[in-house]
């Protein structure tokens, strides 16, 4: 009964169907906040607001025809959406969602979510490199170089936070984190993660390995139809767990745990609270979105690593000394 | 060598790009090394139509040779047909097509400088610019009655008259314009990622500008002061006073101050024409046929210097026509943008930014009547007809 229950909770609830539907929903939310911030409406037409736009595009690019180029690498052209939205998924397990930890907690769980991360960009590296295109062989190769910038900034900010809490397990990290941590130790740390998650993502100012008018879509050029959705999904997907992750870290997860209500009601209240934590996140990120032209790839590895990581040190020293 | 770089096709279809045309790059990692440049992939055949039509149609012809700066071309045919015959038009008319042809440069550089936002990733700035424009947008709409090409030029004046109360939203409109632009001009100033993309990049020399004779904002953004508004007064330039916008920094930035500046010029030019404009006709009716001999008129479109060249024959048509429109005299130029030399170093990334500073129109460029085939030594031309029949084949 109770492996019944472990793989309904992993396939629906707080699982996969719900990150997924909740993904599509923060595509939504995305898509639309940077629309009114851009003087522009933003979906509309498909359900109540546009709501519904998301999931008719996801549909419609599953349905549509599947181009395989005859250069590409077949088996890893293939394989890498797949294995890049397997990715994400296993990432959200560890969020913590619908409780005080995530469904699966372990000691080190933090070094996996971070780990996984990385991976990522390398399998759209590698999607990009199996393509044999120009402009996806460019854009994989922004992608790595990008990855160079952000990476070890990302991981010293989550070390930060780990630092203070004294633990590397994210339910503990989130079940000790106390509020006034991001408005003092935690603020600098906080501002770098989201500006690596916001590269991570590829979104502006750091969408280089996809820069539209550049190299026309970088390491996606030769995708299409159910690959195509299966990418896209990965980075809504991705969209959840990054901003799910930032929850957990600096703002105590799915958190506070309360004493003496009923199970059922506590998961109600905590899944809430990821919603609103999350979406918060998500409208920081949308408006770094709007407020920036897109870097070049030469400067923002400079910009990382003449600022970035010199802060993040600095962020380390600074977490050291106050908690 | 055969692995360190490779080619990069930028065009014929290309994001980049919004009209046919090809580059092809050779870069080494980011960086770009060589340049290849290939027009003609949209040619129309405009020349030669011309003289199979009479001057009247003409005028609708060259309206189409560019979607954007239309007015320029019909301003500067319908000068050229009236210098062939020898007349003068009404000066209200003169002053009404300065109006026009401002609100037409206003409407094109909003447009450049949301596209120039575009190229950047920076689609915010894309959005509200283009929004701002819509206003100049309605305005031409109620001036002219389209949005586009407007038809308002005609040999001998222009076909419809301003009352009291289309200068007054005009003005209002103008006044809009510039609080907007002089916005954008102090926000772009603040903008670093908007700063670090532009600046340095996609540098013209001021003896590069002057031997490759480049021409409009970008001539006059590698400091070079040529503006045939000032140099060859048109129309009613020669009493309209206004400041010949230049810059020297010869790279994107000043290209975009440039194009900024000029735009809170034409609004005050066209505010500086309501209030000064004579009375009288807008129109006299001219002769149908043309005297043979020959004329050339040039104006200062938005992207530069058009220069258009009419010989007659005595009859009601054309017997040549030559267009040269800005964007053909900048492609030397963008060349010389995008090749790296000694310090300067080209990036992929700076390649869509450096193409539209010179705001290309490649449909205007492809015009040549007259057929080269290099790889077999062969030149050929052909008729109107035979062209079509070409272009229906397969």
């Amino acid at each position: 009964m109770s492996v019944f229950l472990d793989i309904l909770s992993i396939l629906l609830f707080p699982g996969f169907a719900f990150v997924i539907v909740l993904a599509l929903i923060y595509e939504w939310i995305d898509r639309k906040f940077y629309a009114k911030l851009q003087n522009r409406m933003g979906p509309t037409y498909t359900g109540p607001a546009g709501v519904l736009q998301p999931f008719a595009d996801l549909i419609k690019l599953l349905a549509k025809e599947d181009i395989t180029p005859m250069a590409a690498d077949r088996p890893f052209f293939s394989i890498t959406p797949v294995v890049a939205l397997a990715l994400m998924l296993t990432g959200v397990l560890i969020i913590p969602i619908g409780g005080a930890s995530g469904l699966l907690s372990f000691h080190g769980d933090v070094i996996v979510a971070v780990a996984l991360m990385t991976l990522l960009a390398i399998v759209l590296f590698l999607s990009g490199l199996f393509s044999v295109n120009r402009f996806s062989i460019i854009g994989a190769e922004r992608a790595v170089l990008q990855l160079l910038g952000y990476e070890i900034p990302l991981m010293l900010a989550v070390l930060g936070v780990a630092l203070g809490a004294g633990s590397l397990t994210l339910a503990e990290i989130a079940g000790s984190t106390k509020a006034w941590y991001l408005f003092g130790p935690q603020v600098i740390g906080f501002a770098i993660y989201i500006v690596a998650a916001q590269a991570e993502l590829e979104r502006v100012p750091f969408d280089i390995p996809e820069a539209e008018q550049e190299i026309v879509a970088g390491w996606q050029t030769e995708y299409s139809g159910r690959k195509l959705a299966l990418f896209r999904l990965t980075r809504d997907v991705e969209l959840v767990y990054i901003s799910g992750l930032a929850a957990a870290l600096f703002l105590g997860g799915a958190g506070p745990v309360l004493e003496g209500i009923h199970p059922w009601m506590q998961t109600l209240l905590s899944t809430l609270l990821f919603v609103v934590k999350t979406v918060i996140i998500l409208l920081i990120l949308s408006t770094i979105r709007a407020l920036f032209a897109r870097l070049r790839i030469d400067q923002m590895v400079d910009f990382s690593w003449k600022y970035l990581v010199p802060i993040s040190l600095l962020q380390m020293v600074l977490v050291r000394l106050v908690i | 060598m055969a692995f360190s770089t490779f080619e990069v096709p930028v065009g014929p279809q290309h994001p980049a790009l919004k009209e046919p045309e090809n580059f092809t790059f050779t870069v080494d990692g980011e960086h770009v090394v060589g340049v290849k440049l290939r027009i003609g992939y949209n040619h129309r055949g405009i020349e030669k139509a011309a003289e199979s039509r009479t001057y009247i149609q003409n005028l609708y012809l060259m309206e189409r040779i560019c979607g954007i700066c239309s007015v320029a071309h019909t301003t500067t045919y319908a000068q050229n047909v009236e210098y062939a015959l020898g007349k003068e038009i009404p000066r209200r008319a003169e002053y009404y097509r300065v109006i026009i042809y401002e609100l037409n440069r206003i409407h094109s550089h909003l447009l450049w400088l949301g596209v120039a936002g575009h190229e950047i990733g920076f689609d915010t700035l894309f959005m509200y610019v283009w929004r701002d424009r819509e206003r100049v947008m309605d305005i031409l709409e109620m001036l002219t009655g389209n949005r586009v090409t407007y038809a308002i030029n005609t040999i001998g004046g222009v076909r419809r008259d301003i009352t009291p109360e289309m200068a007054d939203k005009v003005r209002k409109s103008m006044d809009l314009v510039e609080q907007r632009v002089t916005y954008y001009k102090k926000a772009a100033a603040a903008e670093p990622t908007l700063l670090t993309r532009v600046k340095g990049v996609g540098i013209l020399r001021t003896e590069d500008a002057r031997r490759l004779c480049a021409v409009g904002p970008t001539t006059r953004a590698s400091g070079v002061k040529f503006d045939v508004r000032a140099e060859d007064p048109y129309a009613a330039y020669d009493e309209v006073p206004f400041n010949l916008v230049s810059y020297d920094l010869c790279d994107v930035l000043s290209r975009i101050l440039v194009r900024v500046d000029e735009t809170l010029e034409s609004a005050r030019i066209v505010k500086y024409c309501l209030d000064h404009m004579p009375s009288g006709p807008v129109r006299v009716k001219l002769p149908r046929t043309v005297p043979p001999g020959e004329s050339v008129s040039r104006t200062e479109a938005p992207r530069g210097e058009v220069i258009h060249y009419l010989r007659a024959n005595g009859t009601d048509k054309p017997e040549r026509y030559k267009v040269r429109s800005p964007t053909l005299g900048n492609l030397p130029s963008v060349c010389e943008m995008l090749t790296s030399k000694g310090d300067y170093v080209v990036r992929i990334a700076d390649i869509p930014i450096a193409l539209a500073s010179i705001d290309p129109c490649f449909s205007c460029t492809d015009r040549a009547a007259h057929f080269v085939d290099p790889s077999r030594g062969k030149e050929w031309s052909w008729t109107f007809e035979q062209i079509r029949k070409y272009a229906r084949k397969d």
